[in-house]
């Protein structure tokens, strides 16, 4: 295997090292020794305990704390929503504090961003208001099986649209229960054995190309979503054992890019170009209701493993838990500032993970929705020599395994497995190509990645 | 590694999922690779048969300039800066790397169908058979199609690094002769890469005409004449435009040179553009006309009644040459410039100014551009001397350059560089910020090359409030590129290689604006004194010079262009040079070729004058007074500028009859911030404002010479004299004279026949 890369925490403390060198560690900045000289210098002119525009006194910890006319300014733990963090980091000048003054160098900046946080210390005595989350994994109970772990029989047979060459893994899906994997083919859907890479056989998908494919947690059903691009879109949903479509859902104007089955499969909730959510019972194909909050293409779905939310995410950024009896809102999870790329739940539903465009690779506490873990370059892009601009680094696809552990697969041309933690432990390298998907095997012994040649690649823990 | 078995296994009817094209196929199959990674094992699910067509389309050569000619990385398309309907493409195509990445990579499995090709969104965009905001652009019979066909269908590939640029384009024929209407012409462009090879592109490029009265042209390069005139047709490919002229001749029946005399080169030069156009010139102007024509141009009023008299008295042969030297030394002339050159540097000053631009650093701003003025001090020195200037705003004039030519409350290099081009070049160097020019040969890399120029241009505060210093600080990084954040060290216009670290970037960039051999910098020049006297520039707008743009004489601007670099920019010289000429005498009556022509200078245009002249001329036929704030008794329009009791980052005229008849507010760099289109307030303003009658009683201009006891007939002429720079016809006279009565004391009716003729079109306008 590659070397291994040092872990994102041990590289993370080395950078605030290099920032800040006064600084052991981000846990010593308090807002009495560090943070208000620096309010002194820039701020209290204006939000002191003179003037305090905006009913803002940034003067006291405990008025600081309180915040302005508009509410809190600082939030412990989430620089990205504090508004005094926003307003001094602001790239339209109009919007940026201080007013009509050059911005905070930019290492006071990266003080307060620390000070933010690690808790918003007073002093060094008090302690950090940010709670310690528990991000250990809860085995939940495997699904009352009904018999032995679905794998597909005699399939039925279909005359498959030729292919110029394998179609990007634009999806693709591991069995919960067995040692069987389901991958995008163009109008077709193969099924292959996880354990000996053997072809099973293939699913007629004339619907045009599959973008979503998952299994129902008992693993006999796979859901395939997708369509033709600007043309039409809908869900079919196989049985698994024989591949019969057990029944086809939606009637969409272009292809449908998010999808997911609920838990007890009673509902289908899809999205795509159209910015709705759209959620269907599977037994009458009716619509139950829609989603009308994205204001961009919906590019993720995924409903949580007790199936009491719904997560759904779009090309703007927006990230949202819903109540899937009805749709109303329960979370708004703040944070992506680009296309949401991918959203798994942990298999225990404490954790939902979020990855995009943005770079970010976040944990979310599905209880009530704080980021416990986050990681702001998870696939730090590839730069080739003598490039110097920005390079996309967006994270494609996630895949939780069986024990909490979470594989991703980047526009870094890597696929990484992380702990419960969020501790990346292992980094594979798919170059030259972009993996697309990934999954884990159902025994959790199965890495997997697909990429943009069509090809599937495969590793093991022990790798 | 096993190779999958095809599918469906026991029961298939026809041949598997993994299906292969043979047929396509054959002669060049690929190998299957199997690819082995270090710590990964492969899984291929099928093993790609690739086609090798005779020539795989090249994504940067063929692909993208299918977009550019179909429009689809147009402005208002996915060129966009947000792109449009989800999918963004580089304008113009800037960003080949971009392109790849968001075609290809963005969206893996959407835009296209490496599967199924034919499938492609982006084909099924394209040919409209799915809703397309864009609707359909080709069909599937069309090159451009195939083109993306087999670009797609050969695995959507990137070009080797090695792929040779294109460096230029060759429009053939570069001239078009039509002797009439509905004549037609087909034209090719041909492009030139950097591997020494050619390549007809007229598919691919795209065309357009610059005036469709006189020809049009179609998608395929096919010009046709449509009515008389002259124009030019250009074609666009990469980032590279080049025209074509067109000439559409009227009939040639009864057009016979009348061989008028040449004075100088100008007149040659005109001569010879108007043979070709088939137009006679104008008939000289006569010497009334000729004399307000010169006293306005030259020094910002017209003639009084004593100079009048004195002129059309002379009898000298050659006394309108006397009189241009005369007005060259007045200071009528120096201030006139002054104004001219105060108005382009923006200088403005205020009582409350917090960025370096009070009123006095206006000041001695101003006094330093008329002592260079006065002391006739070449062109190139004065703008070279602007350039390198340092030091306190308070003390040295060329200091406030920086601060002066954008008022802000900070100094934005993109701003500096883009006003300074637009200036000094007349290239609008801006357009090249999000994208290269798409008009033009500028590049980003040009324009960030240029910006760095001011990257460094910083001030302090001085000694006082209102003193700054103005200075270069070398330690500033460059501006970086747009696309990939390059560094972009300081590079002129059009430079291959960077100014080197060890130079003042801004000595570099005087020395290089300011050499003879910068046809840039004499052109720009040239063609402002050009169209300050002649009421047009040879290329108009006057700031916006670009290779669609051309000039409507080229061979004229050269020349003149030439003569300014020769003569050591010498205003006065090329002042001289042009009123002496006789096309700048023609008479502004048409003849029966040349009614319709404003571009050749077959006849004098017709120029509302500007607002200060127009200002300084009431008062001046009045013997009125005009006080203008803050500025002290006795200053004439042309000597103000604007000043402010607050700072100065905003437009502002500094008098309301500036504002009324479009004085420059000096608050942009654009030419055309000078206005002089005649409006319906400027009309009332004269008939019924303050300005006209306040200077009539100012000046009281009759009552005194009818205390002198002046026979009525003597004050009408007086009149007449004095606001149209000509004595009445017989029949006015007689019509004025009727107006006046037996009552000749009555002062009343000669304030009429005053008024009514500072309110003619006559008086208004420079003819």
């Amino acid at each position: 295997m590659t070397p291994r890369r040092p872990s994102q925490l041990n590289r993370l403390s080395a950078f605030l090292i290099l920032l800040a060198p006064t600084f052991t560690s981000a846990a010593e900045i308090t807002y009495a020794e560090h943070i208000k000289p620096i309010f002194r210098e820039h701020c209290l002119k204006c939000h002191g305990e003179d003037q305090a525009k905006a009913d803002l006194n940034l003067e006291t910890f405990a008025t600081a704390l309180k915040g302005g006319s508009g509410g809190a300014v600082l939030i412990a733990g989430r620089a990205s929503q504090s508004l005094l963090f926003n307003a001094i980091t602001a790239a339209d000048e109009n919007e940026r504090m201080p007013q009509k003054k050059s911005p905070l160098p930019a290492a006071q900046i990266e003080i307060i961003r620390q000070w933010i946080q690690s808790g918003l210390r007073e002093s060094p005595a008090s302690s950090s208001l940010v709670v310690a989350r528990d991000t250990r994994f809860k085995p939940a109970p495997i699904p009352t099986a009904d018999g032995p772990p679905p794998m597909p029989g005699p399939l039925p047979a279909f005359t498959p649209a030729p292919e110029r060459r394998p179609l990007a893994v634009i999806a693709m899906a591991a069995s919960p229960r067995a040692p069987l994997l389901a991958v995008a083919g163009h109008e077709q859907v193969r099924l292959i054995h996880a354990s000996t890479q053997a072809l099973i056989g293939c699913l007629a998908f004339p619907e045009g190309q599959p973008n979503v494919i998952r299994f129902s947690r008992d693993g006999g059903v796979l859901m395939v979503a997708g369509g033709k691009p600007v043309h039409s879109g809908s869900v079919i949903l196989f049985d698994v054992r024989t591949g019969r479509r057990l029944t086809r859902i939606g009637d969409e104007t272009d292809a449908i890019l998010a999808a997911d089955l609920s838990p007890d499969q009673e509902l289908v909730a899809l999205g795509g170009s159209g910015k709705t959510v759209k959620v269907y019972g599977t037994t009458d194909g009716r619509i139950r209701y829609k989603i009308t909050k994205h204001t961009d293409w919906v590019t993720a779905i995924a409903f949580s493993p007790d199936g009491t939310k719904l997560a759904s995410a779009d090309r703007a950024g927006g990230l949202y838990l819903w109540d899937p009896s009805a749709g109303g809102i329960l979370l708004a999870l703040a944070e992506h500032k680009a296309a949401v790329r991918a959203l798994a739940w942990r298999s225990d539903g404490r954790m939902l993970a979020s990855a995009g465009e943005d770079g970010l690779l976040i944990w979310w506490d599905a209880h009530d929705g704080w980021p416990a873990i986050n990681h702001p370059n998870a696939h730090p892009p590839l730069r080739p020599s003598g490039y110097f601009g920005k390079l996309a680094n967006g994270v494609l696809a996630l895949a939780f395994g069986p024990e909490g552990e979470l594989l991703s697969a980047g526009r870094d041309q890597h696929v990484r497995l992380w702990n419960v933690a969020g501790q990346a432990v292992k980094s594979f390298a798919t170059s030259p190509r972009i993996p697309l998907q990934a999954a884990i095997t159902h025994d959790g012994a199965g890495l997997l990645a697909g990429d943009e040649a069509g090809s599937i690649r495969q590793w093991t823990r022990a790798d | 590694m096993k190779i999958p078995p095809p599918c469906p296994m026991p029961t298939a009817p026809r041949p598997p999922c993994a299906h292969h094209h043979r047929s396509l196929a054959a002669g060049c199959r690929l190998a299957a690779r199997a690819l082995r990674q270090s710590n990964g094992f492969l899984l291929s699910l099928l093993l790609a048969t690739g086609l090798c067509a005779e020539e795989i389309p090249s994504f940067r050569r063929d692909v993208m300039p299918v977009f550019f000619r179909a429009g689809c990385n147009a402005g208002a398309c996915h060129g966009s800066a947000r792109g449009k309907d989800g999918f963004m493409l580089s304008l113009f195509g800037y960003d080949a790397k971009g392109d790849y990445y968001r075609l290809t990579q963005e969206l893996v499995g959407r835009r296209l169908n490496l599967s199924a090709p034919e499938q492609s969104l982006l084909l099924l965009k394209a040919t409209g058979k799915v809703p397309h905001t864009g609707g359909e652009l080709f069909s599937k019979e069309t090159s451009y199609y195939q083109t993306l066909l087999q670009w797609i269908a050969a695995g959507a590939p990137d070009d080797a690094t090695s792929l040779p640029a294109p460096t230029g384009i060759t429009m053939s024929p570069d001239h078009i002769l039509f002797s009439g209407a509905h004549e037609t012409q087909k034209t090719t462009v041909t492009a030139r890469y950097a591997d020494g090879s050619q390549r007809d592109v007229t598919a691919l490029a795209l065309f357009a005409t610059n005036n469709p009265t006189t020809a049009k042209v179609d998608k395929e390069g096919l010009v046709a004449a449509v009515g008389r005139g002259d124009t030019t047709v250009f074609a666009r490919f990469n980032r590279f435009t080049i025209g074509a002229e067109v000439i559409v001749l009227p009939p040639a029946t009864n057009y016979t040179w009348p061989n008028p005399p040449a004075h100088n080169f100008i007149d040659r030069l005109v001569y010879e553009r108007l043979q070709l156009l088939r137009l006679l010139p104008s008939e000289l102007a006569d010497d009334e006309t000729f004399l307000r024509r010169l006293y306005l141009d030259l020094t910002g009023a017209p003639p009084s009644p004593a100079e009048y008299r004195a002129f059309m008295s002379d009898q000298a042969a050659n006394k309108r040459a006397v009189l241009v030297d005369q007005l060259l030394q007045s200071d009528g002339f120096t201030d006139l410039w002054t104004n001219l050159w105060g108005e382009m540097l923006r200088v403005k000053g205020g009582s409350y100014a917090p960025t370096g631009t009070d009123v006095k650093a206006a000041d001695v701003y101003y006094e330093w551009i008329r002592e260079q003025i006065a002391t006739n001090r070449p062109l190139n020195e004065f703008v070279a001397e602007l350039i390198t200037a340092t030091g306190s705003n308070l003390t040295n004039g060329p200091a406030n350059f920086f601060t002066m030519l954008v008022h802000d409350t900070k100094i934005t290099p993109k701003n500096l560089a883009a006003d300074f081009s637009q200036l000094f070049t007349g290239v609008r160097i801006q357009c090249a910020e999000c994208h290269n020019h798409p008009f033009d040969r500028w590049t980003q890399d040009d324009y960030y090359g240029w910006v760095s120029f001011f990257t460094g241009i910083q001030r302090k505060l001085g000694a006082e409030p209102r003193e700054f210093y103005v200075f270069n600080d070398l330690s500033v990084a460059p501006a970086k590129h747009l696309v990939d954040e390059r560094p972009m060290p300081a590079t002129v216009l059009g430079g291959a290689t960077a100014v080197p670290k060890d130079q003042d970037p801004r000595q570099a960039l005087a020395t290089w604006l300011t050499s003879p051999q910068n046809e840039l910098f004499s052109r720009n020049l040239a063609n402002r004194v050009w169209a300050h006297l002649c009421g047009r520039g040879l290329v108009e707008p006057v700031d916006d010079m670009r290779v669609s743009n051309p000039p409507t004489n080229a061979p004229l601007l050269a020349a003149l262009a030439q003569h300014l670099a020769d003569t050591h920019f010498d205003l006065r010289n090329l002042v001289r040079t042009i009123c002496t000429s006789r096309i700048y005498q023609l008479s502004a009556q048409p003849n029966a070729t040349n009614a319709t022509d404003t571009r050749q200078f077959s006849r004098a245009q017709l120029r509302r004058l500007r607002a200060d002249v127009l200002l300084d001329t009431v008062v001046k036929v009045t013997d009125g007074e005009r006080a203008f704030s803050a500025f002290p008794k006795g200053t004439r329009a042309i000597q103000h500028y604007p000043r402010s009791p607050g700072d100065t980052a905003r437009p502002m005229t500094g008098d309301s009859f500036f504002d009324i008849f479009g004085r420059a507010a000096r608050h942009s760099v654009d030419a055309s911030d000078t206005k002089t289109e005649p409006t319906l307030s400027q009309t009332l303003h004269l008939i019924a404002g303050d300005t006209v009658q306040q200077q009539m009683r100012r000046g009281q201009v009759i009552a005194q010479q009818l205390k002198a006891g002046v026979p009525p007939e003597a004050i009408i002429e007086d009149l007449y004299i004095r606001t149209l720079s000509r004595k009445p016809r017989p029949s006015e006279s007689t019509a004025m004279r009727g107006l006046i009565g037996q009552d000749t004391r009555d002062e009343h009716v000669y304030q009429d026949i005053f008024w009514s003729l500072l309110n003619s079109t006559e008086f208004i306008f420079n003819h």
